[in-house]
């Protein structure tokens, strides 16, 4: 489909609905969403359900590794592993710019799609509404989710000695995108490490009890994450530096910029907080999967530090504080 | 880092912590040096004996009230926008932030380098473009090149509202007027990568305190302060000694100095919590006047005596005589988030350094 969005694509009638037909359905093309109902119906097993809604309105809307719709399927995907969650069904609410390039939105649709695919998720409602031009930067996208929670996940307190895993190399999505929203001038080969990651949940099986704890280090990195673990289980920790994986590239931005990789987004990364003593069994699982074969521990929870520490490569220690604000622009 | 990099290391620091039998004070002079320290959590590696503290060079902590009270006078010019680096933007005036402005709609443009004003300039043609031109020496030259370029392309629109200061005189009144006792002083290699060595020598030829240039990685760091340590202890004579070969000559970089020289000239400033330091500033020379915006808007920026908010020690703690930790106000009161005295709002601020990194206590 070329062209662009207009007005009339948003209001109900024969335009809203060919491009239902042309782009959402053909993109995520099931059974339950083809059926023409306001709401899709479905029938699940028994068990715990995990549910999550996330918007998302990245800029740019295409990015090395990625685009808005891989991210926002991905990240209700990794929201509900997180809850220790299969994803089963989603659903996507799109508000589009009038003027906004029907091919664009194509190719946003079909990486939803591909992205769903591949983990066997489906989007199973969805709604579009146009906005008139400057209300709205592009398109936004909102997505929720469905999963069942695997029996054996049990999310409890976090204790002294508990270890952290972090799945990969961190700061990848959020360096990428740096790059192109402030059109730096600075040529890499960074791309977003966007992408799904229920895969963790099935290969650890009933493995999965060890664990505390995931968290997806999306805003703020993976230092803020780890601080709002801390408060709200009111625990320090100490990070090994040496066993954070950072790729050169990005390092190397970072160093040029004086920004810390500790504070920007992974969108396909998880930390998990595993019990005490069985860290390195839950690795060598995590190490087999794909999305995982960085997999680490970084550290452990401590009482003995109220606080996130980081022990840096040669032996110093500081605080890993909450993200306040990083100001890119600077005099020196 | 390598391992025989940690090894290297491991025994600088060894030596260090055993040749220090008392108390003693390290100055760094610079923001980034003090941002890289606690970064790299160099103090917990350090017997507590060594303290080290923070001086004046956070270009944006010593950025007096009066400044940014006159770039917001700008804003209230018809056609005129001001054109800022992202880490002035929360500076308080007497009566606000360029931040506030902007959020009330006035023309606050965050720029990345000084090209993007100049493409600024180029593409506003009936506005006037005003640009903070903030910093020390290691800045200067690219304000420099930049009226430069504007010359050379007959642009008239672009201004500089200059607040550009000079690391020497800040060392001299530190040392000398202000009395503040230090043991040793590590000096910022990028500013010397530029001036040379000169600026410093004084340190050690004039008030016979220790003094390396120094890099910014955690061997340079500290390698330097094992260098300080040895001339503390009486091992090796006090002397200047640069430890940033790989970027600083003796006499600077003289394309750099050119270009300093054929635009600013030397004279008075104040400094935020400090006063007016005699030769610390560098402002545009008679042949670059004509870009002055202080001129052109017939501005002027009075020097009056900084006041802080009750309780803020950010007066004391910019010349090394107190550390953050100790101010009340202190991630209570004043934080990166809520800044009360200027050492919170840059992320080299000595207090900011504190507050997120943690101090000499984790």
């Amino acid at each position: 489909m070329k062209g662009k969005i207009t007005l009339r694509h948003g209001d109900g009638g024969l335009h809203t609905n060919k491009l239902i037909r042309d782009i959402f359905y053909r993109h995520f093309n099931n059974e339950i969403l083809t059926g023409y109902q306001d709401a899709a119906i479905f029938s699940l097993e028994t068990g715990r359900l995990a549910f999550t809604t996330d918007s998302f309105v990245v800029k740019p809307i295409f990015f090395p590794g990625g685009d808005i719709g891989k991210l926002a399927a991905s990240g209700t995907i990794n929201d509900l592993t997180a809850a220790g969650a299969a994803p089963l069904f989603l659903s996507t609410g799109f508000v589009i710019e009038e003027g906004f390039e029907i091919e664009m939105l194509d190719r946003i649709a079909a990486s939803m799609g591909q992205t769903c695919n591949t983990v066997g998720a489906k989007i199973v409602t969805g709604d579009t509404k146009v906005v008139e031009k400057g209300l709205v930067d592009g398109v936004y996208i909102n997505t929720s989710g469905i999963g069942i929670v695997h029996g054996c996940f049990c999310p409890r307190r976090i204790t002294c000695g508990d270890e952290i895993i972090l799945t990969g190399t961190l700061a990848e999505h959020g360096t990428a995108i740096l790059l192109e929203r402030y059109d730096l001038g600075i040529q890499s080969d960074i791309v977003s490490d966007c992408k799904p990651l229920s895969e963790i949940i099935p290969a650890l099986g009933d493995h999965i009890k060890y664990v505390k704890l995931m968290r997806d280090p999306t805003r703020g990195g993976v230092a803020t994450a780890l601080c709002e673990i801390s408060e709200s289980e009111h625990i320090g920790a100490m990070i090994d530096e040496e066993k954070l994986k950072i790729r050169p590239a990005v390092r190397a931005v970072h160093d040029l910029l004086g920004t810390d990789p500790l504070y920007f987004a992974s969108e396909g990364r998880m930390i998990l907080v595993i019990e005490k003593g069985y860290g390195m069994e839950i690795i060598n699982i995590l190490k087999k999967l794909e999305s995982c074969c960085d997999a680490e521990i970084i550290g452990t929870f401590s009482k003995m530090y109220s606080r996130v520490c980081l022990r840096t490569t040669f032996g110093g220690e500081r605080i890993l504080s909450m993200l306040e604000n990083q100001t890119i622009s600077r005099i020196c | 880092m390598t391992q025989e990099e940690k090894r290297f290391i491991e025994k600088i620091v060894t030596q260090i912590n055993e040749s220090i039998k008392s108390d003693i004070r390290i100055m760094e002079v610079c923001g980034t040096h003090a941002y890289q320290i606690a970064m790299f959590g160099i103090r917990k590696l350090l017997t507590p004996k060594i303290h080290l503290v923070s001086g004046p060079g956070c270009p944006v902590c010593v950025t007096e009230p009066d400044y940014i009270d006159a770039l917001i006078a700008l804003l209230r010019h018809e056609n005129v926008s001001v054109a800022t680096f992202g880490d002035l933007l929360r500076v308080r005036g007497s009566s606000g932030s360029l931040e506030e402005q902007k959020s009330l709609g006035r023309k606050v443009i965050t720029v990345y380098s000084p090209e993007d004003v100049l493409v600024l300039a180029k593409k506003k043609k009936g506005e006037y473009i005003v640009f903070a031109a903030v910093g020390f020496e290691t800045t200067a030259p690219l304000y420099a090149a930049l009226l430069q370029t504007a010359q050379k392309e007959k642009i008239q629109n672009l201004f500089l509202l200059t607040s550009l200061k000079r690391m020497e005189p800040a060392i001299r009144f530190i040392l000398g007027e202000a009395g503040v006792h230090i043991d040793g002083m590590l000096c910022p290699g990028h500013v010397a990568t530029i001036t040379g060595i000169g600026p410093f020598l004084p340190v050690t030829t004039e008030y016979n305190i220790p003094a390396v240039i120094c890099g910014f990685e955690a061997m340079d760091i500290i390698a330097s302060i094992g260098i300080l340590c040895k001339q503390i202890t009486g091992e090796v004579p006090h002397r200047l000694i640069n430890t940033y070969k790989r970027c600083v000559r003796d006499t600077g970089n003289p394309t750099a100095l050119c270009l300093i020289n054929e635009v600013f000239r030397i004279s008075d400033v104040s400094w935020r919590g400090i006063g007016m330091i005699q030769g610390s500033a560098l402002t545009l020379n008679h042949r670059y006047e004509v870009y002055d915006a202080a001129k052109r808007f017939n501005l002027k920026i009075e020097t009056t005596t900084t006041s802080f908010p009750d309780g803020c020690e950010c007066g004391k703690i910019l010349i090394g005589e107190k550390t953050p930790d100790v101010c009340n106000n202190f991630g209570r009161m004043c934080t990166p988030e809520h800044p009360m005295g200027p050492c919170m709002i840059s992320s080299e601020g000595a207090c900011a350094v504190y507050y997120r990194f943690g101090g000499d206590e984790i």
